[in-house]
């Protein structure tokens, strides 16, 4: 038998109309589930007149309130630690993760059950399967392995493919780029940035990556691995292909891919969520073609519901018909474009200014500051917090910045932050709205591609 | 067996989905199992539950047995 290109093939190539009517029974599956489990969710519901019966047709969806993330990170300073979200015993749970919260050092946390990790791992195998990754590959994590989600997914959805699985978590850029080399790994995982570092890293040690067993590239957590000039680049210093995938911690994997036939978008998993696309002011469904935030209910993580929730993310919608797969999921095209809010991401890491100051603030002694990122290298997104801290009996300057980098990284995954003292009166003041956040980084590849909202 | 979407499955399909509803009975109903037959029993149904749920068989949420 011919091996299907296909993670599932028959949903995969399933006729439109039959692909809406899963979505509808699989929503009222899930709406009779929040219902039945979850309180905070079947309030919500019921204030909007919504039952399970009453959903006849994905017209119905527009009836469900849509979620916000200051709503779940509130539920959870109401009822820490989880807030009232859950919809099984924690007992039940096998997998705690987190990503950084939209306010000081509180994360968004959330479990996971075993049927909840697999399924996990399964949504991964539709974008590892449909990019051409199969049980003979040897795949290489250049990823941490720690309570951040991002490719722990990608790891068991290898090992569920049966691939050979290079874990590369606590190694030094060097010794990642010595053992993708030395192992023969023929699919890298990675942010786009640091697949960009590696193969800077590979130069330095006179490694030629094109030259390398590398074939496949599958980025995640930045936009950049949809953005031509960035994922050209890429591609050229590894002599490989690059896929873009995103996902986010609030469904715990990924919810979009790109296939092998690489149509400069990525396809929504259509038979476990549904993807609807709104403008943002208005709630109001904007059409293909148009750009709009996109809202997302999930049908996997049974733990924790999501119903329309807001994720912030800008894309374009597009037809299945854009791609030659014959997937008939749709598409985003040009994966995901930007941010409606002012969240940034640094490599692979959400980062919220408001949680930044709410952390500075908690320094007394700071009297004003900057959060400033930049390109390093021409290449590497850094952060840094410029901080002036006038010189007072008693305060030991330096203790406070090495203490401020150690809080911000804590409450961001661990990732790093350059603190500074600067010059007394060298930062602005801001009598209005103030705008403490200072976006430098620089295009890489063609100028204007980059499409990072600033 | 026909699936919710009204296809019938094929012998094989068939036989995953049976193994499935197997292994969820012994899990509710199996108070003499030891802990390596639980624990890799409900392994093996949090993987099944992928190929059910794949099949468009609605299987619901298995927390009531741990999984």
């Amino acid at each position: 038998m011919k091996e299907s290109p296909y993670w599932n093939p028959r949903h995969e190539t399933m006729p439109r109309d039959q692909i809406e009517a899963l979505q509808v029974r699989k929503l009222k599956n899930l709406v009779a589930w929040a219902e039945a489990k979850v309180p905070w969710q079947a309030a919500r519901l019921k204030a909007a007149g919504v039952t399970a019966d009453s959903i006849k047709s994905l017209k119905d969806l527009r009836r469900i309130p849509m979620m916000t993330r200051d709503e779940w990170m509130q539920a959870q300073l109401d009822k820490p630690p989880f807030g009232p979200l859950l919809a099984a015993p924690e007992e039940v749970a096998v997998r705690y993760h987190l990503t950084s919260g939209t306010t000081g050092r509180i994360p968004l946390q959330v479990l996971d059950s075993m049927k909840d990790w697999e399924w996990i791992a399964e949504m991964w195998c539709y974008g590892f399967w449909g990019f051409g990754v199969r049980p003979a590959d040897i795949v290489f994590f250049a990823f941490s392995y720690g309570t951040f989600v991002g490719f722990w997914g990608a790891h068991y959805a290898s090992e569920k493919i049966g691939c050979l699985v290079l874990p590369g978590g606590n190694m030094t850029t060097e010794a990642r780029v010595k053992q993708i080399v030395s192992m023969k790994a023929t699919v890298v995982c990675s942010t786009p940035t640091y697949a960009l570092r590696m193969a800077q890293e590979a130069k330095t040690m006179g490694v030629d990556l094109a030259g390398s067993s590398v074939k496949r590239l599958i980025l995640s957590g930045e936009p950049a691995g949809s953005i031509p000039a960035t994922k050209r680049l890429i591609e050229e210093e590894w002599g490989a292909k690059a896929a873009d995938t995103a996902g986010m911690t609030e469904v715990g994997t990924i919810m979009i891919f790109e296939c092998e036939k690489q149509p400069g978008g990525t396809h929504i998993i259509e038979d476990h969520y549904i993807e609807e696309v709104v403008d943002p002011e208005t709630g109001e469904p904007v059409g293909y073609g148009e750009l709009g935030e996109r809202l997302i209910t999930s049908f996997g993580r049974g733990f924790i519901p999501v119903l329309r929730y807001r994720t912030r993310d800008l894309v374009i919608r597009v037809p299945a018909s854009g791609c030659t797969c014959g997937r008939t999921f749709d598409l985003y095209e040009g994966g995901i474009r930007g941010r409606v809010d002012d969240m940034k991401l640094v490599r692979g890491t959400n980062v919220y200014p408001r949680a930044v100051e709410a952390i500075v603030r908690e320094y007394k002694e700071i009297d004003e500051f900057r959060i400033h990122l930049y390109t390093a290298d021409g290449r590497q997104d850094e952060i840094e917090v410029l901080v002036e801290i006038p010189e007072r009996d008693g305060v030991n300057a330096d203790r406070i910045v090495s203490e401020l980098a150690k809080s911000l990284s804590q409450a961001h995954e661990g990732l790093r932050f350059g603190c500074k003292q600067v010059e007394k009166g060298s930062l602005p003041r801001f009598e209005l709205k103030a705008k403490r956040l200072q976006d430098d980084r620089i295009v890489i590849g063609t100028a204007g591609e980059r499409r990072v909202t600033a | 067996m026909k699936n919710a979407m009204g296809v019938e499955l094929s012998e094989s399909e068939r036989t995953l989905v049976e193994s499935y509803l197997g292994l969820v009975r012994v899990l509710k109903d199996g108070k003499d199992l030891a802990p390596f037959e639980r624990r890799n029993a409900m392994k093996a149904v949090a993987a099944l539950w992928q190929v059910v749920n794949g099949l468009d068989l609605d299987p619901g949420n298995l927390y009531e047995i741990g999984v």
